[in-house]
């Protein structure tokens, strides 16, 4: 029964680090760009448990994870901060005007 | 005092500071309507006091190796490299918070970047005294959260807005990479201590070279290593001078601080570790000098240069990695040093004649390179010191960055291997085509008639020009005796080699 509930575990990590990365780069929304890293980040979160179970240190694993969501919402709040100045400024949340500066 | 007390001192100081600052400040200013002392004065102080328990912890990390400071799993590890690292950052925050008093006065938020510039120090010298694997994650996190505020610190600027989106989200995507290469070593050794993981990663086989590629690509977003290097440009260009400043002096290299440290933690994994920081090496320097050359904003060309330079410390630190050579580690962190302050210096020059020219007027525009013509006539001591940062940094004889670049090519030439000698070549003729932007920049500020700009220029205060003239004095004094930094460049050399496992 464990054997298969590592299994689902892993699958879920992984698949949630794909979906994340993947609608951080087809999303065009500034939102969801936010909401794509956030999954992957989830994704990550979850690895950490899943390593402190693998590596028979589960109070562990679940520390590190929880220091993970602290940092990870610091950086959503300042992410959500920052879209909020850009919909007053640019007047909208399309990524596709954040392209002002020359390469 | 004892070396534990110092080494609390040093990290706690400025942490608390942090936070005291900003509230000090919003109650002078809730209070005065004007803002006199609380944040710009108080920052000052509190970082000249944190010079205290640095200098106290001089003689035991140097005499002793490392001061150790067992936080129940944790171990917070001062050793050689840490030791330098903050002597670095210190030593550019303390002149970037001299140089700010006027640049960010009446500002709408100026207690914000006083907080901020501390609160990104503090942990940028965490960083350097952690030997704990995720512990090391969350210095460097502090750092970023802190420099994607202060990046985004002028948001009613639309450039500044969209350079600082691009920067988050790159590099939070970097530190989402960083993270499952630290939960991949976790799984395998179920400790995270840097010492003890080594020995335990020897035949960790793939996954342990899936952990050192994530480490490396996931803190190589933040060293600005080539394909990576997207965000740099726009953050250093767009952020206030003095904090291009500091991310150009020193974050960019905090992130390649950390990366050493957590391949360290690996160096057993694989034995290609060093070759592939030379791979990137040569990379950077060619598509930084490169991308430089074509740039007319000021800024975005010392900002490209940096990717340049980057090169040039990973070069040193991938012959040190590869070969156990400390002298190439060494070259590395005396490059590093160079670097942070002629950096900084040409940094805050541009600043300071960008404030001038522009930002004292009302006018939110970049400096372009068309903007400096003759402005050695009106400016004399900011060109000079422009003229000595640029000069240093493409590498001319009696200069500092001379040096670096001169020990970094010998310890690669010591090795005798023939790979490694064209290299060698190739770092060489990439400094002469970095004059191929920096030498003309000199000669419009000494050769050409002063533009329109230049000549309705307001004058530069004598306390923005302080922090100016002190950079080009250390940067023509390490140049003519590069001796001076021997006593903190071989004990960080050592201690990274110690860390990889060399003796």
């Amino acid at each position: 029964m464990t054997f298969h509930l590592l299994n689902i575990a892993i699958v879920v990590v992984l698949s949630l680090i794909g979906i994340g990365l993947y609608g951080l780069m087809i999303a065009r929304n500034l939102i969801k760009v936010v909401v794509g890293l956030q999954i992957a980040t989830k994704g990550a979160i979850l690895a950490f448990v899943l390593a402190g179970r693998l590596a028979s240190q589960v109070d562990v694993g679940q520390s590190l994870a929880l220091t993970v969501i602290v940092a990870d919402t610091i950086v959503a709040v300042v992410a959500l901060a920052l879209a909020v100045q850009v919909r007053q400024k640019f007047g909208t949340l399309n990524i596709e005007a954040l392209k002002t500066l020359r390469r | 005092m004892e070396a534990k007390t110092a080494l609390t001192l040093l990290l706690a100081l400025p942490l608390i500071a942090s936070p005291v600052i900003y509230i000090l400040g919003r109650v002078e200013y809730r209070f005065l309507y004007r803002r006199i002392v609380a944040a710009r004065w108080l920052c000052l102080l509190v970082l000249g006091v944190t010079w205290f328990p640095l200098l106290q912890l001089r003689v035991p990390v140097l005499e002793e190796g490392a001061v150790l400071w067992p936080i129940g799993r944790i171990v917070l590890q001062l050793d050689g490299l840490g030791f330098f690292l903050a002597v670095t950052v210190l030593g550019l925050a303390t002149l970037v918070t001299i140089f700010s008093f006027q640049y960010v006065k009446g500002e709408p938020d100026e207690e914000k970047y006083y907080a901020l510039l501390l609160a990104m120090t503090a942990s940028m010298i965490g960083l350097g005294c952690t030997r704990d694997l995720f512990n090391l994650w969350v210095w460097f996190e502090a750092m970023a959260i802190t420099s994607y505020l202060l990046v985004a610190f002028h948001h009613e600027q639309k450039s500044s807005l969209e350079a600082a989106v691009k920067y988050l989200v790159q590099s939070a995507v970097g530190s989402l990479l960083v993270l499952l290469g630290i939960a991949l070593v976790f799984m395998l050794t179920s400790t995270l201590d840097l010492e003890s993981i080594r020995p335990l990663m020897a035949n960790s086989g793939a996954v342990g070279l899936a952990a050192g590629g994530l480490v490396i690509v996931g803190f190589g977003v933040k060293t600005a290593m080539v394909p990576m290097h997207t965000w740099l440009p726009d953050a250093h260009s767009q952020a206030p001078s003095g904090i291009s400043a500091m991310l150009s002096g020193v974050v960019i290299e905090c992130g390649l601080v950390a990366m050493l440290r957590a391949l360290g933690g690996l160096a057993e994994a694989s034995l290609a570790w060093g070759a592939l920081l030379l791979f990137f090496a040569a990379l950077n320097m060619l598509v930084g000098n490169l991308m430089a050359l074509r740039q007319t904003e000021v800024k975005r060309m010392l900002a490209y240069s940096s990717v340049a330079q980057v090169g040039y410390m990973l070069f040193g630190f991938g012959v040190a990695i590869s070969y156990g050579v400390s002298d190439g580690a060494a070259g590395g962190f005396f490059h590093l040093f160079n670097h942070a302050m002629m950096k900084g210096l040409a940094f805050l020059a541009a600043g300071a004649l960008l404030y001038a020219l522009h930002l004292s007027q009302g006018r939110h525009q970049p400096l372009v390179l068309d903007d400096l013509n003759g402005a050695a006539r009106r400016y004399p001591i900011t060109a000079f010191a422009l003229s000595v940062a640029l000069l240093g940094l493409g590498g001319l004889p009696p200069l500092a960055g001379f040096m670096s670049k001169w020990q970094i090519f010998v310890s690669g030439a010591e090795v005798r291997s023939t790979p490694l000698l064209w290299l060698v070549i190739f770092a060489g003729l990439n400094s002469v085509l970095s004059l191929g932007y920096y030498a003309p920049l000199v000669n419009r500020l000494y050769r050409r008639e002063p533009s329109s700009v230049v000549l309705q220029g307001r004058p530069i205060a004598i306390l923005m020009g302080v922090p100016l003239l002190l950079m080009s004095l250390g940067s023509v004094a390490v140049g003519v005796w590069p001796k001076l930094l021997s006593w903190v460049t071989y004990p960080a050399a050592l201690a990274l080699l110690r860390s990889f496992g060399f003796h």
